[in-house]
């Protein structure tokens, strides 16, 4: 569990971090999207006491991080996969892990396996690739078996194999029961990764939420060969629609009271064949992202036509 | 965000949310960090370079009898300016490597509390200290061995007194090491000002008595280990707060301070 409350932090004039109050509950990925620069690093740092904040709290498994006894028995951190010593072997990077955790060093053979790099474990770190340097960075998170993770942009260098990989494991991890945060500024990645959402922009929260909640369109797109059947069954069952081009119909979903089921009966009840139905395409996430994100870009360009 | 965990009551999953794990010993941080300062490659190169130049300056009594002073404190003096080379410098990037290569964003996350990190750095370089004191008083005695073997008459003058102010120096030079990388966090820079810094003062001191006699802590030290307290036991001591004690103190805060980025 992560909590935090209206943390808010500034470097000299400049606001990096205002009020973001996050809830990550156990057995969820959360992403935390933002564009580059939009104090989800500082976020992720004040959440580990690596950065203090101005104002406002941060809670893992209920305790201010730095008050936790042994951190890596409750929280792996992954926040830069490059910050490893170059002269160190990933078998040696990741028994120093263990030990701190006061785990047995039988999991660094484990772990190397899990993560895929047992054949470079006696390689120097200062030779992998930034893909292999997220998989040892993983590892390391792991190592105190924790109950919470915290990871900054960790499909960074990884191959789509690689990302693939990663989210299995984090979805296994939440439904175990564990809590993951994850910030990532591509989107995809979040979508295809996370099942909450926490979108940052210029240093604050502008929309959180279950992922699917915050992606749900609010139309439907129907096709039917027969349009004017169906538009006297959507008549008839009170249900409004638009017609658009192509024997097409956008039906408003009205806050989720109507769903595609709503809409199948309909056709079903008075036997109007259906080819489509569907959400309409709202751009998914992008759009959010780039709505709530662009959002100040917008005046000027106003201001400009 | 309301996603709850379904478990049947009194279960324990398989991740306990208890956080009452017990805090990591200063035992296990004491072994983690000795095995950062000792485990790469840099690291050993460093320390076999400090056994080369405790080696090669022990020649020098040995090989030049008429020129040298041939007395057990001449030849553990060249034994301890031979450690003394080196040392603080191994003590600096036991202090600053973490810095330098940023491994401190992942052991400040192990433990937040990273005084205990930093004191447990401190006592690895004093261990490292006493180790490579006892190394050079095995040197001493091969070159005595050495000497007295090839029919010199050598001077036994050491006592226990000079003994311990032998390891006191080492350890001292050590701490200037340990304060300057505690205070600086970037390996070039506290290892270039640990070489310039002395020279600087040595320049210095030659322009002012009082700078030689107060500030130059290579004077000072050199009282200390050629046990000469009377007369420059405030001296001593002022070189010790100058060099070690209040870098070390400032450098502590600073580090506790901190932003890691």
């Amino acid at each position: 569990m992560i909590t935090t409350t209206a943390l808010t932090k500034s470097y000299g004039n400049a606001p990096v971090v205002r009020d973001v109050s996050l809830h990550c509950e156990p057995g969820t990925i959360t992403g935390f999207l933002g564009p580059n620069g939009a104090g989800k690093s500082t976020t992720m740092r004040m959440l580990v006491g690596l950065a203090r904040p101005d104002h406002g709290t941060s809670l893992i498994a209920g305790h201010p991080f730095v008050e936790l006894p042994n951190p890596p028995r409750v929280v792996g951190t992954l926040l830069d996969p490059s910050a490893m010593h170059a002269g160190r072997t990933g078998r040696a990077t990741l028994t120093i892990a263990a030990r701190m955790a006061g785990v047995s060093t039988d999991r660094v053979e484990e772990l190397l396996d899990r993560v895929g790099l047992a054949d470079a474990a006696d390689r120097r770190v200062g030779g992998y690739s930034l893909g292999m340097r997220q998989r040892l960075g993983i590892a390391q998170t792991l190592v105190g078996d924790p109950q919470v993770l915290i990871l900054d942009e960790p499909a960074n260098g990884l191959d789509p194999e690689g990302i693939a990989w990663m989210r299995r494991l984090l979805r296994d991890f939440a439904d175990r029961g564990g809590t993951v945060l994850l910030s990532s500024h591509l989107l995809h990645e979040v979508q295809a990764t996370a099942d909450h959402l926490v979108v940052i922009s210029h240093g604050a929260v502008v929309a959180s939420g279950p992922m699917d909640e915050l992606l749900a369109s609010s139309s439907l797109l129907v096709r039917t060969p027969d349009p004017d059947a169906l538009a006297a069954a959507l008549r008839a069952a009170r249900v409004e629609y638009v017609a658009g081009p192509d024997r097409t119909f956008v039906v408003d979903v009205v806050g989720g009271a109507v769903t595609t089921e709503t809409v199948a009966r309909i056709a079903f009840e008075k036997q109007v064949l259906l080819t489509e139905l569907r959400h309409s395409d709202s751009g998914g996430l992008e759009q959010l992202f780039f709505s709530l994100t662009a959002a100040d870009a917008a005046p000027t360009q106003e201001a400009a036509a | 965000m309301t996603t709850t965990m379904t478990r049947p009551v009194g279960t324990a999953g398989p991740m306990s949310p208890d956080a009452s794990f017990s805090a990591i010993p200063f035992s296990r941080l004491l072994r983690v960090e000795w095995g950062k300062a000792t485990d790469t490659r840099a690291s050993r190169w460093l320390l076999a370079a400090v056994a080369a130049s405790t080696v090669g300056l022990m020649l020098a009594p040995i090989l030049s009898p008429s020129s040298i002073e041939q007395s057990y404190t001449s030849y553990l003096g060249f034994a301890a300016v031979g450690l003394s080379i080196l040392l603080p410098v191994v003590a600096i990037l036991t202090l600053t490597s973490e810095w330098s290569q940023r491994t401190n964003l992942t052991t400040f996350t192990q433990e937040p509390r990273r005084m205990r990190v930093v004191i447990s750095k401190i006592v690895v370089s004093l261990i490292l200290g006493v180790g490579a004191a006892v190394f050079g008083a095995l040197v001493t005695a091969a070159g005595l061995g050495v000497a007295a073997a090839s029919g010199r008459t050598l001077d036994a003058d050491l006592g226990a007194g000079l003994l311990v102010a032998f390891v006191a120096y080492v350890l001292l030079n050590i701490m200037t090491g340990v304060a300057l990388g505690a205070l600086v966090h970037n390996s070039a820079a506290a290892i270039v000002a640990s070489f310039v810094l002395p020279i600087g003062f040595a320049l210095l001191g030659q322009a002012s008595q009082l700078v030689a006699n107060w500030l130059d802590y290579s004077t000072a030290f050199t009282w200390l280990l050629n046990g000469q307290w009377s007369g420059h036991t405030a001296q001593i001591l002022v070189a010790v707060a100058l060099w070690v004690a209040a870098p070390l103190a400032i450098g502590l805060v600073r580090t506790v301070r901190r932003e890691i980025n």
